[in-house]
């Protein structure tokens, strides 16, 4: 049973730090503020909540685990404001590369 | 039986000290789930922060704007999930393709959500699905910056809507 857990944290966790290389890779390839946005925004939320997911099995208790997920849903709000600010800024500005 | 003297005193806060509550025990739970500490001072900052919290929430979102219905809204929560997914994926094949396809641009979503809650709460949401990121509004639309126009973008938003009209307008509190 253990095993299974740890099994699931390594994959879970080694699926998330790709969703973060992807979104670094879009970060530094794609050619605006606008398109670079979205490979941070998507990406990174998608590798976060795979690295929450795959600690939650070594959370010690159920409010560590409710913390974590706590914490990722504070970064995606936090993170889908924040996308629509720069966004519209961006906008007004017109698509600096 | 003389009439209620005290009717001229009871002003519109009154009808706000169930949301105030409700809004400041909210902030004192997250707080607690952060911070799950049983000692006095961390108790003490707690709800200081949880007054600040409310207080701000309350210059930021006034109850009286309309409230969103959090349980509806739970309803979606898989299908969201599971779009973000699709997001993630989305964007991760695309810059690793040596080809990099992208045609970004912009698109203009009619929305039928009067500008408040309700439609930054679309917005917010949205802004999880592939390939599109609110980037400003203008009369009863939401332009969004499409990572590739070539997808149904404009189509896919409008799906979203029909399925969220339910949960985000409030049966009242709209003008």
């Amino acid at each position: 049973m253990r095993i299974a857990a740890d099994i699931f944290t390594i994959v879970a966790i080694l699926t998330g730090a790709f969703f973060f290389l992807a979104g670094t890779v879009g970060l530094l390839r794609f050619p605006d503020t606008l398109t670079r946005l979205h490979a941070l925004t998507k990406a990174d939320n998608l590798g976060l909540g795979l690295v929450v997911l795959g600690l939650l099995p070594q959370s010690s208790s159920v409010f560590g685990g409710l913390k974590m997920i706590l914490v990722w849903l504070l970064v995606l709000l936090a993170s889908a404001t924040v996308s629509q600010l720069i966004a519209r800024a961006a906008r007004r500005g017109g698509p600096h590369p | 039986m003389r009439p209620v003297p005290d009717k001229g005193k009871e002003p519109v806060s009154h009808s706000r000290v169930p949301t105030i509550l409700e809004r400041g025990l909210l902030f004192f739970l997250v707080w607690l789930v952060l911070m799950p500490s049983v000692k006095l001072a961390d108790l003490v900052v707690g709800v200081i922060a949880a007054v600040l919290a409310t207080w701000t929430s309350l210059r930021l979102l006034p109850p009286e704007a309309g409230y969103l219905r959090f349980g509806a809204l739970l309803a979606f929560v898989p299908h969201f999930m599971w779009q973000s997914v699709l997001a993630g994926v989305d964007v991760a094949r695309r810059a690793f393709d040596p080809r990099l396809p992208l045609r970004p641009g912009f698109v203009v979503c009619r929305v039928g959500f009067p500008p408040g809650p309700a439609r930054n709460e679309f917005a917010v949401i949205t802004s999880l699905l592939p390939g599109s990121v609110p980037a400003g509004d203008v009369e009863g639309a939401i332009i969004y910056h499409a990572l590739d126009t070539r997808q149904p973008v404009a189509e896919q938003l409008a799906e979203e809507e029909k399925r969220l009209t339910a949960a985000l307008i409030g049966g009242d509190g709209h003008d």
